[in-house]
């Protein structure tokens, strides 16, 4: 049969490996990868829909520079989880773990309050999901990510409480472990949205 | 002085916790022995919704002409028809063996998270009692189950709504797959975990069962095929409700766009449908012919090529919306290319047969009636990814005839092989063989006389998902007769349920092994203990079982092959 079998007598390898991920954290990832890919696909249906279109009309009636504060704000966000609240409790520092939540916690939110200005400020000028093909395009795209940035925020602030509670210790997180994950997938994804929304119709100049 | 008195102390009633009564342990399980046996029964029971939908579609079209469902209904039925058996009835209940087997025979005590598990079976039970639901409100979906926008993108607001009358019912199938699709991720994340990270000492991947296998191919496939359903149905809705213009044309946007996405979950789906079915095959075939499995590298590995092909063939569901001639090509070919990984499977399924001691028990007799109704669906489907050829017989019966040979003649022959080879372990007693023979026949004779003529009726033109047809344009006999093999059909599974209930009341105790079986699962109680084994074994081989009762013969003492 097959190879092993021929050299005589398989070794009783350990499969579960002690020092390795947790079994949360390699869920956490393939639940990720899984809503990954529905945004994979909404981007996708947007790039579809733009080149058949050839580009005409699918630039924001607005200027680039509120939603690219807008950018570092969210993306500067995922430092404090890391460098402060992460590395603080694995020192077992309660401390570090609720102020550094507490920070991304508010920059998350200013994020999100700048985007519902930014979509008052364009649905005000007339660009609305029903005035166009690219307003469905853009306010689906750029609103489904608000959607999962308010999950996380949501996920985080539970989190926070539970912090306050101090349900964390240096040895058990996995709530904040699974919470900082969620955190970074929602800024990395951002990325790939701002560059295709708002990037691209610049290089097309 | 005081004397010293028995204190009589009340007695110690407690009162039983409601996890503690018998319904209680059933709702509140986190047990994925319990959890897979409530998959399944819904399964079954939604199985027998389809298939009353089913008999209402063979019923109006038994005579031409017919008055038994107006068009509307008509609509509904065969909408629900496909949404129940697909979403409702094969997916969950394959996911529901998995459940079962899964850990047991990887030598697991349960899933890696159990009570992800259980949230994943209440929402298939809520998210089916939902679609089902909709008959209630005179609103059952009625685009068919691939929900062509821009037919079903008229919704309540009106907006959209030229010339189709605003209604919910396809808000009831977006919601529906929307929730299903919660509870297939769920379940599939879980699988993958257990899979890669709970396996019994020596259990390596070389060495895991390939029901384990294609559980794992099928999940990664769910992983990765859902979310395109998932952001279709969004967008559909979003269209429906907020008036946005994704799938319309009179706004620039492009009802293809729909096909593209529906079909990019859709093709991994049919996949997501039989991989299950190809590793219960695998299991039953090699107990059964007394032989281990023949090439059991080329079986599990075709089944991943399976699952990367499968991303790579959507298109030719589309081949007659005047798709680029390169792109048409391109999905042909690699359609054709899905045949060489299958035709590896059905080679060594008929390797493993050949010289072994046969035991034509009912597993068996299903296992053999798959691999042979599943070859005629893959060669008409071989057959349908010739372009010319599908312009012809696009949207006929031709297509009908071969999904129902590989989702009726595979995946529902291969449940029954399942059901028939693992009641004994779920509940200790055997099927009745003799109800199990006469079922197998039926069964395979209903579904040649329904589907085969499917084939022709396809050639000679007439159309699929029309509500009646014309006297005079030569369909009479066939469509007569197709009626009457979906009541064989119908006859067959009556046998089942009979027989099922008989066995369950007194059938024949099973024991630990009934099967002289190979593989972990066997290797302990039947029905198992909570905790599955007293100690996890340690593996050494590819039949763990096997070798463990005959250890002068076991895999690594003797070279097979």
């Amino acid at each position: 049969m097959s190879v092993a079998y021929r050299e005589g007598i398989p070794a009783l390898e350990q499969v579960h490996d002690e020092g390795g991920r947790s079994l949360g954290w390699w869920g956490m990832m393939f639940f990720i990868a899984s809503e990954a890919l529905i945004f994979a696909n909404l981007i996708a249906a947007y790039l579809y829909l733009e080149i058949r279109q050839g580009g005409h009309g699918w630039h924001l009636p607005s200027e680039i520079w509120y939603p690219l504060i807008n950018t570092v704000i969210l993306l500067g966000s995922s430092a404090p989880i890391h460098y402060i609240a992460a590395k603080g409790i694995e020192k077992g520092s309660q401390q570090r773990l609720i102020w550094g939540l507490l920070a991304t916690i508010v920059m998350g939110a200013i994020f999100l309050g700048g985007q519902v200005y930014e979509y008052s400020s364009l649905i005000s000028e007339g660009f609305t999901p029903q005035s166009q093909l690219f307003g469905s395009a853009f306010f689906t795209l750029t609103g489904f990510h608000g959607l999962h940035v308010t999950v996380g925020l949501i996920f985080l602030l539970i989190v926070f409480v539970r912090a306050l509670n101090g349900h964390f210790t240096k040895e058990r997180h996995f709530a904040f472990q699974a919470g900082e994950m969620y955190w970074h997938f929602v800024d990395v994804v951002w990325i790939f949205v701002f560059s295709i929304v708002y990037l691209l119709p610049l290089l097309r100049g | 002085m005081a004397t010293s008195t028995i204190v009589e102390r009340p007695a110690l009633v407690r009162q039983k916790r409601f996890s503690e009564t018998y319904i209680g342990q059933w709702l509140t399980t986190t047990d994925h022995k319990k959890i897979g046996i409530m998959y399944m029964v819904t399964a079954f029971f939604f199985f027998v919704v389809g298939g009353l939908e089913a008999l209402l579609i063979r019923t109006q079209l038994a005579l031409p002409d017919g008055k038994v469902l107006d068009p509307q209904t008509y609509n509904e039925i065969f909408t629900m028809h496909g949404t129940t058996m697909i979403f409702l009835f094969v997916m969950p209940m394959f996911t529901g063996l998995g459940n079962y087997v899964v850990p047991l025979m990887i030598g697991a005590r349960d899933m890696a998270f159990p009570r992800l598990n259980a949230f994943g079976y209440w929402i298939v039970l809520f998210g089916g009692l939902f679609l089902q639901s909709s008959f209630l409100f005179h609103a059952a979906p009625d685009g068919g189950w691939f929900a062509y926008a821009p037919l079903t993108e008229c919704g309540v607001q009106g907006v959209n709504c030229i010339p189709a009358t605003p209604s919910i019912n396809m808000d009831f199938w977006a919601l529906g797959v929307l929730l299903l699709g919660i509870s297939s991720v769920a379940g599939a994340l879980n699988f993958v975990v257990t899979i890669f990270k709970l396996r019994a000492p020596g259990m390596t991947i070389n060495r895991m069962p390939l029901f384990v296998w294609m559980t794992l191919v099928t999940s990664f496939l769910l992983l990765f095929a859902l979310p395109s359903l998932t952001a279709a149905s969004g967008l559909l809705l979003l269209d429906r409700h907020l008036g946005t213009h994704f799938y319309q044309a009179a706004f620039n946007g492009d009802p293809l766009l729909w096909q593209h996405l529906f079909w990019s979950f859709g093709h991994p789906e049919v996949y997501i449908l039989i991989l299950p079915a190809f590793g219960i095959v695998s299991e039953v075939l090699p107990v059964f012919s007394r032989k281990p499995i023949f090439g059991y590298t080329f079986v599990a590995w075709s089944g991943v090529a399976i699952g990367f092909l499968s991303f790579t063939v959507w298109a030719h569901h589309m081949f007659a919306v005047g798709l680029p001639v390169v792109a048409q090509a391109f999905f042909a070919t690699s359609t054709t290319l899905i045949a060489i990984p299958t035709a590896v499977k059905i080679f060594n399924w008929l390797a493993t047969i050949y010289g072994g001691k046969l035991s034509f028990k009912t597993p068996m007799l299903f296992a053999l009636g798959f691999v042979a109704m599943f070859l005629i669906g893959g060669l008409n489907g071989v057959a349908l990814a010739i372009v010319p050829f599908d312009y012809q017989v696009t949207d006929s019966y031709f297509v009908i005839a071969h999904l129902h040979y590989v989702l009726f003649g595979g995946a529902v022959f291969a449940i029954f092989a399942a059901i028939f080879y693992w009641f004994p372990k779920m509940t200790g007693k055997l099927l009745n063989e003799r109800l199990g023979q006469i079922q197998f026949w039926l069964m395979l004779i209903g579904v040649n006389v329904t589907f085969f003529p499917m084939h022709i009726l396809g050639l000679l033109g007439m159309p699929r998902r029309i509500y009646t047809y014309a006297p005079d344009l030569g369909w009479n006999e066939l469509n007569l007769l197709e009626t009457v093999g979906a009541f064989i059909i119908a006859a067959a599974i009556l046998v089942f349920l009979f027989n099922f209930v008989a066995s369950l009341r007194q059938g024949q105790p099973a024991g630990g092994d009934p099967w002289d079986a190979f593989t972990l699962e066997w290797d302990t109680t039947s029905p198992p203990e909570p905790y599955n084994f007293k100690t996890i074994p340690v593996v050494r081989s590819r039949r763990p079982f096997y070798d463990k009762k005959n250890p002068e013969t076991a895999d690594w003492k003797v070279a097979v092959h």
